[in-house]
C-alpha cells in the first residue's frame, strides 16, 4: 500500500503523528509548517497574537530555525524517516476542480517559503492547521508588551525569545497557567490572573500550583486598560460585580489567555462546507467518518469539534488498508464552557471599558464606530441617516459580516481580521440580540497570510500565458458595434 | 410582512435593481426588492468600479453620458459616501504590438466622443509616477472615473430604504407569476408577493426566470479574478487599464486594486450562490501588477476575490419593457454595468411606473437581437466551462 502523495498542512503533534504513520505506510508526505515565522509575518499577529512587542533577536533567523525545529521532537522524528519537512513555509492556497472552475487539472497547494512560490500537486491533503489565540480588545492592547498565551508559549518555548520580566495573564484557563509554569521556569515573575467571574477556570491541580507559588488570583474582575508610553508599564483591572473597584498592578507585560479558536482560514477559501460548533464557538470544516471535508481528498484534523482516533481514521481513508500502526496521543479537550467564557469576556470589557477603545489596530476603528457603520475617518464622510446591519424580513442569516466589515473596515486591514473578526462577531451578536450562528461570517480568501508579491509573483508565465494573456473581453477591444454588429 | 402592499417587486439587489428600486421608490411608488442572498453580495461589490463611458459605441454612449452626470452628484443624492473618483481614466501600452493595439483603441473612441488623447510615455508618468519605465503610450481622456463598488451599492440600498423601502434578503424567486397577461407577482421559497409590475435585475439568472415566457434573453454569466495589495502612499488618481490585460486602481485607502486576466464561463442557479474560488492565476496577475508598477513589488498581497457578473451578447446595457406580459420589465449590464448604474435605474423607473422615458435608451431594448440564435452561447462559446474566448 502507500505510493500516494500526501501534504499535511501544520506540524502540530497530530500534524507529525500523522506525517510518520502515513510515512511508515510508504507514502510520499510532505510536512509543511510556517514556524519559524518571519518577524514582519508575526507582526500580523498570526497565527498567534505576538503583539507589536516582539524581541529583535527574533531576525537573528539561523539561531531561530534551530531553535524552534529542536523544540519540535516529533517533527525531527519526521526528519530522520524521510517526510519532506518544509518549515518556515506558508501554505497559502489550494486549487482543485470545482463548480465554476473547471480548469485546474490535478488538485494543489500553493507554498511560499522565504525565497519564492511553487505549486505542489497532491493525492491527499491534510489540513492540520491548528490553533490561535482569541484577544479581545481593551484599552492599551495595542501597546508592545500585550499578546496571545499561545504566542507567549510558542515564543518561550521555541523561539526561545521572550520580552518581558513581570506578567499579568488574564483568564485562567489552562492555556493561562501553561503559559505561567513556562514563564515562571524562565525567571518570568507573573504578577497575577485576572478572571472576570468568582470561580477558577482550570483544574484543581493548577490552582493548587498557582496558590503553592502564591500567585495572586483577582477574581471578579476584568482589565480596563493597559498602561504605558511606548510599552506595557501598568495595567487597571476593574471590578465586574458592579462596585467598579479599580485596582492598579505594575507589569511590563500583559498575557492574554482567554481561549481559542481553530485556524480555519485555508478549509474555508478552498470551499469546504462549514458548520458553526457553539461550545468552541466557531465555524469548522464537515468531515464524513474518515475526517474528509467536503472537498475530495481533503482532510481536517483538529483537536476542535471532540473528535478522537484522527490518524487513524485519516490513514484508512488515504490507504485503502486497514491500518494498525500510529498511536495517537489523547489531546486534552478545548475547555467545556470555552464559548461562555469568551462571550464573558467580550460583554464585560464592552460594558466596562466603553465604545471609544479601538477594535480594529489594522484601521484604528473603535467599537463605536464599528456597531454603528461608520465609514472610516479618512473619508471625512457622515450618513445621512444611522442603519444597523440587520437583514429584513424572517429569513436566516441576520447578519452579513462582510457588509460590516465593508462600511468599517473592521476585518479589512493588514491583518485581515485575524486580531479582531471573532470579537467583532461576538459584538454583533451581544449587540443585535443575534445567535453567534445567525451571522453570516465574512468570507475567508486567499492566500490566508499576507505575502510579499515579489514572493507570489509567478515565474512560470509561459509563451502561452504570455501571449494569450486575455483582456477583459480580448478579442472586442474594438467592440462588435464598431466593427458591425451580427445581429443589425 | 404584509406582502400586497407594493407597487413594484425588483428581482436582484444589484447595484441596477437597486438604483432602480431607489429612483421608483422616490418617484412614489412602494417598492420591495427580493434578492437570493444577501445586498449586492455579487458582481455589484466585485466590481473593478471603474465607470466606462463606453465613448466608443453610438447605442450606449448618451446613456453613458447621462450616468456620468449623476455619478458627480451621487454622495449628496444618496447621503452616503461612494468614494467617486472623476480624475479620468488612461489606457497604456508596454509593448510595440499594445502600442498598436492602443492607436485601434483610440480610433474607436474617437467615433462617438474627442475628448480622449493619444499621449507619451512621459505624459502618463505624470498621472502615475510608479509606471514602469516600459510604458510606451497611452490613451488619456479627463472623463469619467472610479468610486468603491462595496459603497455605491449600499449607498443605494441605504437610501432606498430611507424612503421607506423595502430590501428581503436571502429569498430565491423561483419564478414570475401572470394571470391573463398581465404581471401578478413573483413565487419565492417563502411564499408569494404581489405586484402588478415585476423588473428582473436578476443578471445571468434573468434568462432563466424569462424562459416561460419564450424570451431569449441574451446574458452569459463568468467570472473573473481580483486582488488586493496592501496600502501604499498616495500615488495616483486616474483610472489604470494596462493594454497588459489588467486594470488598477488605488483606492482611497492607498491599497492597489486589480483585476482581468483569464475568465471562465458558468451557470446561476436560483438558490444557491454561484462558487467563485480563485485559481493559480492570480500569481500572474501579480507579475503583471509588478511589471506596470514595480514598487508593488514591495507591497504585500493582502487578498485575492472572484466575482462572477453579467455580460450581454454585445456588450451592451439591456432595457426592455415587455408588451406581454404586461407590468414585466427586465434590465442587465453589458459586462461594465456598475458605471451605468445610475442612469440604468432612473430608465427602469420611469419605464416601470410611467410606462415611457426620455432617457435616451432607444437602441437598448430587446428588440436589437430579434434574429439572434437560440445557440448564441455555444456559438460565442461562452457556455459554462469554457475559458476565456
Amino acid at each position: 500500500m502507500g505510493g500516494k502523495r500526501i501534504v499535511i498542512v501544520g506540524a502540530s503533534r497530530l500534524g507529525c503523528e500523522l506525517a510518520l504513520a502515513a510515512r511508515a505506510e510508504d507514502n510520499e508526505v510532505t510536512l509543511i509548517d510556517e514556524h519559524p515565522q518571519q518577524l514582519k509575518s508575526m507582526s500580523f499577529d498570526a497565527p498567534y497574537f505576538y503583539g507589536s512587542g516582539l524581541p529583535a533577536s527574533l531576525s537573528d533567523e539561523t539561531a531561530v530555525f534551530d531553535n524552534v525545529l529542536s523544540s519540535n521532537e516529533l517533527l525531527l522524528e519526521c526528519v530522520e524517516n524521510e517526510v519532506d519537512v518544509k518549515i518556515g513555509v506558508v501554505a497559502w492556497g489550494a486549487f482543485h476542480n470545482t463548480d465554476n472552475s473547471q480548469h485546474i487539472g490535478t488538485p494543489k497547494v500553493g507554498i511560499v517559503s522565504r525565497e519564492g512560490n511553487e505549486l505542489l500537486e497532491y493525492d491527499h491533503l491534510v489540513l492540520a492547521t491548528g490553533s490561535r489565540d482569541f484577544v479581545p480588545s481593551f484599552k492599551g492592547w495595542e501597546l508592545p508588551g500585550v499578546f496571545g498565551g499561545k504566542a507567549g508559549t510558542k515564543l518561550i518555548e521555541a523561539y526561545q525569545c521572550f520580552n518581558g520580566s513581570r506578567c499579568l495573564v488574564l483568564g485562567t484557563t489552562p492555556l493561562a497557567v501553561e503559559f505561567a509554569r513556562a514563564a515562571k521556569e524562565r525567571g518570568i515573575e507573573i504578577a497575577g490572573f485576572v478572571e472576570p467571574t468568582s470561580e477558577f477556570q482550570s483544574s484543581e491541580a493548577d490552582l493548587a500550583w498557582l496558590q503553592l507559588a502564591s500567585l495572586p488570583v483577582f477574581y471578579e474582575s476584568v482589565i480596563l486598560e493597559a498602561r504605558g508610553t511606548d510599552k506595557v508599564t501598568s495595567a487597571t483591572l476593574i471590578a465586574t460585580n458592579g462596585s467598579w473597584a479599580l485596582t492598579n498592578l505594575d507589569c511590563d507585560a500583559v498575557c492574554v489567555a482567554i481561549g481559542t479558536l481553530p485556524n480555519i482560514e485555508l478549509p474555508a477559501a478552498m470551499g469546504c462546507e462549514m458548520y458553526f460548533d457553539g461550545t468552541v464557538p466557531a465555524w469548522l470544516p464537515k468531515t464524513n467518518a474518515n475526517l474528509q471535508t467536503s472537498v475530495g481528498g481533503v482532510f481536517w484534523l483538529s483537536q476542535f469539534g471532540g473528535q478522537t482516533d484522527q490518524v487513524n481514521r485519516i490513514l484508512s481513508a488515504t490507504d485503502n488498508a486497514a491500518s494498525g500502526t500510529g498511536g495517537e496521543s489523547t489531546l486534552s479537550s478545548n475547555a467545556r464552557e470555552s464559548a461562555q467564557y469568551i462571550g464573558l469576556w467580550v460583554s464585560k470589557l464592552n460594558e466596562l471599558g466603553g465604545s471609544d477603545v479601538v477594535l480594529c489596530q489594522c484601521e484604528t476603528v473603535t467599537r463605536g464606530e464599528f456597531l454603528n457603520l461608520q465609514p472610516p475617518k479618512y473619508l471625512q464622510a457622515g450618513m445621512r441617516h444611522a442603519h444597523d446591519p440587520l437583514t429584513g424580513g424572517d429569513t436566516e442569516p441576520k447578519i452579513n459580516q462582510d457588509l460590516v466589515k465593508r462600511m468599517t473596515r473592521v476585518g479589512m486591514g493588514h491583518c485581515q481580521g485575524k486580531r479582531c473578526r471573532d470579537e467583532a462577531a461576538l459584538m454583533l451578536a451581544q449587540r443585535f440580540g443575534v445567535p453567534l450562528e445567525s451571522i453570516r461570517p465574512a468570507s475567508y480568501r486567499f492566500p490566508v497570510r499576507p505575502i510579499d508579491m515579489s514572493l507570489i509573483a509567478a515565474e512560470d508565465d509561459d509563451y502561452h500565458t504570455r501571449e494569450k494573456w486575455p483582456h477583459w473581453m480580448h478579442e472586442e477591444v474594438v467592440p462588435e458595434s464598431v466593427a458591425g454588429s451580427v445581429e443589425k | 410582512m404584509e406582502m400586497n402592499n407594493f407597487d413594484v417587486i425588483i428581482v436582484g439587489s444589484g447595484l441596477l435593481g437597486l438604483s432602480t428600486a431607489y429612483h421608483a421608490q422616490k418617484a412614489g411608488g412602494r417598492v420591495i426588492v427580493v434578492d437570493r442572498g444577501p445586498v449586492a453580495y455579487e458582481a455589484s461589490s466585485r466590481a473593478t468600479g471603474y465607470l466606462s463611458l463606453r465613448a466608443d459605441d453610438p447605442d450606449e454612449a448618451p446613456l453613458a453620458t447621462l450616468a456620468e452626470k449623476h455619478w458627480n452628484t451621487l454622495d449628496e443624492e444618496l447621503g452616503y459616501p461612494t468614494e467617486w473618483t472623476p480624475k479620468g481614466r488612461l489606457w497604456v501600452a508596454f509593448s510595440d504590438k499594445q502600442v498598436d493595439e492602443l492607436r485601434e483603441i483610440h480610433k474607436a473612441f474617437q467615433r462617438a466622443d474627442d475628448s480622449f488623447e493619444l499621449i507619451d510615455a512621459d505624459a502618463c508618468r505624470k498621472l502615475i509616477p510608479i509606471l514602469s519605465k516600459e510604458a510606451r503610450a497611452g490613451v488619456y481622456t479627463p472623463r469619467s472615473g472610479h468610486a468603491n463598488p462595496q459603497r455605491v451599492s449600499q449607498a443605494y440600498a441605504w437610501a432606498f430604504q430611507d424612503l421607506g423601502g423595502v430590501i428581503l434578503e436571502n429569498t430565491p424567486v423561483y419564478s414570475v407569476i401572470v394571470e391573463s397577461g398581465k404581471v401578478k407577482g413573483v413565487r419565492t421559497n417563502s411564499g408569494e408577493i404581489y405586484a402588478d409590475r415585476v423588473v428582473l435585475c436578476a443578471a445571468g439568472y434573468n434568462a432563466k426566470l424569462l424562459e416561460p415566457f419564450g424570451v431569449n434573453f441574451p446574458v452569459a454569466s463568468v467570472r473573473l479574478e481580483a486582488l488586493v495589495t496592501t496600502p501604499l502612499p498616495h500615488m495616483y488618481d486616474v483610472g489604470f487599464i494596462g493594454l497588459n490585460g489588467l486594470s488598477i486602481r488605488q483606492t482611497k485607502r492607498g491599497n492597489l486594486h486589480a483585476n482581468g486576466g483569464p475568465h471562465e464561463w458558468v451557470d446561476v442557479d436560483a438558490d444557491r450562490e454561484p462558487a467563485k474560488p480563485n485559481t493559480p492565476i492570480v500569481r500572474n496577475l501579480v507579475r503583471r501588477i509588478i511589471e506596470a508598477f514595480p514598487v508593488a513589488a514591495g507591497t504585500q498581497l493582502l487578498r485575492t476575490w472572484a466575482g462572477v457578473l453579467d455580460i450581454t451578447r454585445d456588450q451592451k446595457s439591456i432595457l426592455h419593457r415587455f408588451e406581454n406580459p404586461e407590468g414585466l420589465l427586465a434590465a442587465a449590464g453589458g459586462g461594465h454595468g456598475f458605471g451605468m448604474a445610475p442612469a440604468v435605474g432612473i430608465a427602469m423607473a420611469e419605464l416601470t411606473l410611467q410606462g415611457r422615458t426620455d432617457a435616451p435608451i432607444q437602441r437598448l431594448s430587446l428588440d436589437r437581437f430579434g434574429t439572434l440564435s437560440r445557440e448564441w452561447k455555444t456559438e460565442k462559446k461562452w457556455n459554462a466551462g469554457e475559458y476565456n474566448t
